[in-house]
């Protein structure tokens, strides 16, 4: 049951629902599938006044070739996406880790823009407002203090998007539109690597557009996982390569996805770029897996990847 | 509080209803239609027990909110069978005994009709994907894969 009280709109366009936005003084939320949304109001971990349901706007739901670029609009479902001929053909990373993701029926509701803009996640947070309650709340609820990693003063909370680190590995833009008109910045630019508020997102602001440069790559997503469906990433490592340019992300290992470079031989320089990104990381013990052995699967995953990516280049 | 005016078919018939904008389709399937086929398990949307055909596609009915099928053709367990004929699937769920405590049953079969009407002839691996939408506790999937497998040779 869903106790907070709000209004429902359904807009026909972008600037009627960030109109909306503003009519509601900033206590709106944007709906797109909602799987992850929908979750997060049952625990009280959201409390709009109004929802904006983004799904009667057609020209979110368009997927485009551009020549240079593929745009994907926001509203586009998973399983469409994946089911995508130019996906399959040109991102296999991408395609990989939307098969990956969740499960069949999740796919079909849920969109690539939710998937990109769901909230970080936490043993400790994603809980029923009872739970939360009786713990004290924790640094992403408001709180003093982190209820994983007694006493510290930073979250550290998981962005579990399948899909962000193969799209990082793709170098994707993202086309932004709100109060303050429209804007396109890099995949990686939409992170504040701080997860108790993980996008630099501005209030109104709706991710209209993933652009993804119209190359051949090759690549894959390996996702480390206990039920091998429905269930989120414990840690999602991407690579692609293209026009002799590797790139390799990690995922759901903190607030942002973590890409570092291979250059032009990925084998050769994979054990090299991991040490960059274990560098990067600060797993604590706030998934249903220790930290250690995530953090130790991140090299085992990443080679593993890179070289089967390779093998199968020959 | 706001209510909203909704329509949408639900097992070939018209419904009407005013709802507050935070209810969900499974609490106005089952408060308020009567239609009990739809259970309720996680509420969050991990274990597809509530899952019914929005248009003929599963949907999980606790993430989506009643406003949210304005206009929709809703289908649930209750409405598979053609008066005492029951679908081909529901008929091999009980020719394999692929029901255990049943509480899954209902999702399992829509799960499994959404993927015979995009897909009349799946294949094992396309079948196990798709039930691994679902959660079931008793059975070890085993029996459910058979029976809907047999469903699939009987279209």
């Amino acid at each position: 049951m869903i106790s907070s009280k709000f209004e429902y709109r359904k807009p026909t366009n972008v600037d009627e629902a960030v109109e909306l936005y503003g009519e509601f003084e900033g206590s709106a939320v944007y709906l797109s599938g909602g799987t992850d949304l929908v979750p997060r109001m049952k625990l009280g971990l959201e409390k709009p006044r109004a929802v904006i349901d983004l799904k009667a706007i057609d020209s979110l739901s368009v997927l485009e070739d551009q020549g240079q670029w593929i745009k994907i609009g926001s509203e586009v479902r998973i399983f469409d996406l994946k089911q995508n001929e130019l996906i399959q053909d040109l991102f296999p990373a991408l395609a990989s880790s939307l098969e990956a993701t969740s499960c069949e029926t999740l796919q079909m509701r849920g969109t690539i823009g939710g998937n990109l803009l769901q909230n970080c996640r936490c043993l400790f947070y994603n809980q029923s407002e009872f739970w939360r309650r009786s713990k004290g709340f924790c640094l992403k609820m408001g709180g003093e203090k982190c209820n994983a990693v007694p006493g510290a003063k930073t979250c550290f909370a998981n962005y579990c998007s399948d899909n962000a680190p193969s799209l990082c590995t793709l170098s994707a833009e993202v086309e932004l539109s709100g109060p303050k008109g429209q804007r396109r910045i890099s995949l990686e630019e939409l992170y504040t690597n701080k997860a108790d508020k993980p996008f630099d997102i501005q209030p109104g602001e709706i991710l209209t557009a993933i652009f993804v440069p119209k190359k051949k790559t090759i690549g894959d997503y390996e996702k480390l996982r206990v039920r091998c469906a429905i269930d989120y990433p414990l840690l999602g490592v991407a690579f692609s390569l293209a026009e002799g340019t590797g790139k390799l992300a990690v995922g759901a290992i903190g607030p942002k996805p973590i890409v570092v470079e291979l250059g032009e031989s990925p084998k050769q320089s994979v054990k090299e770029a991991v040490k960059g990104v274990l560098d990067q990381v600060r797993p604590v013990n706030n998934t249903v897996l220790d930290r250690e052995y995530r953090k130790r699967m991140i090299s085992i995953m990443a080679e593993r990847l890179v070289n089967k990516v390779m093998e199968g280049a020959k | 509080m706001e209510q909203l005016k909704v329509k949408f078919q639900i097992n070939g018939e018209a419904a009407e209803l005013e709802v507050k904008a935070s209810e969900t389709l499974l609490e106005t399937l089952r408060e308020r239609l009567e239609l009990t086929g739809a259970k309720e398990g996680c509420g969050l949307g991990a274990c597809g027990s509530c899952t019914v055909l929005v248009d003929g596609v599963p949907t999980r009915s606790c993430l989506v909110l009643t406003a949210e099928v304005n206009g929709a053709d809703i289908t649930t367990i209750e409405g598979l069978a053609e008066e005492t004929k029951l679908d081909p699937l529901q008929e091999s769920f009980m020719e394999k005994g692929a029901v255990q405590c049943g509480f899954c049953t209902s999702g399992m079969i829509l799960t499994a009709k959404g993927l015979l009407n995009r897909n009349p002839q799946p294949t094992r691996d396309d079948v196990i994907r798709s039930i691994s939408s679902n959660v079931c506790r008793c059975t070890g999937y085993k029996k459910i894969v058979e029976a809907v497998e047999a469903a699939a040779a009987l279209d």
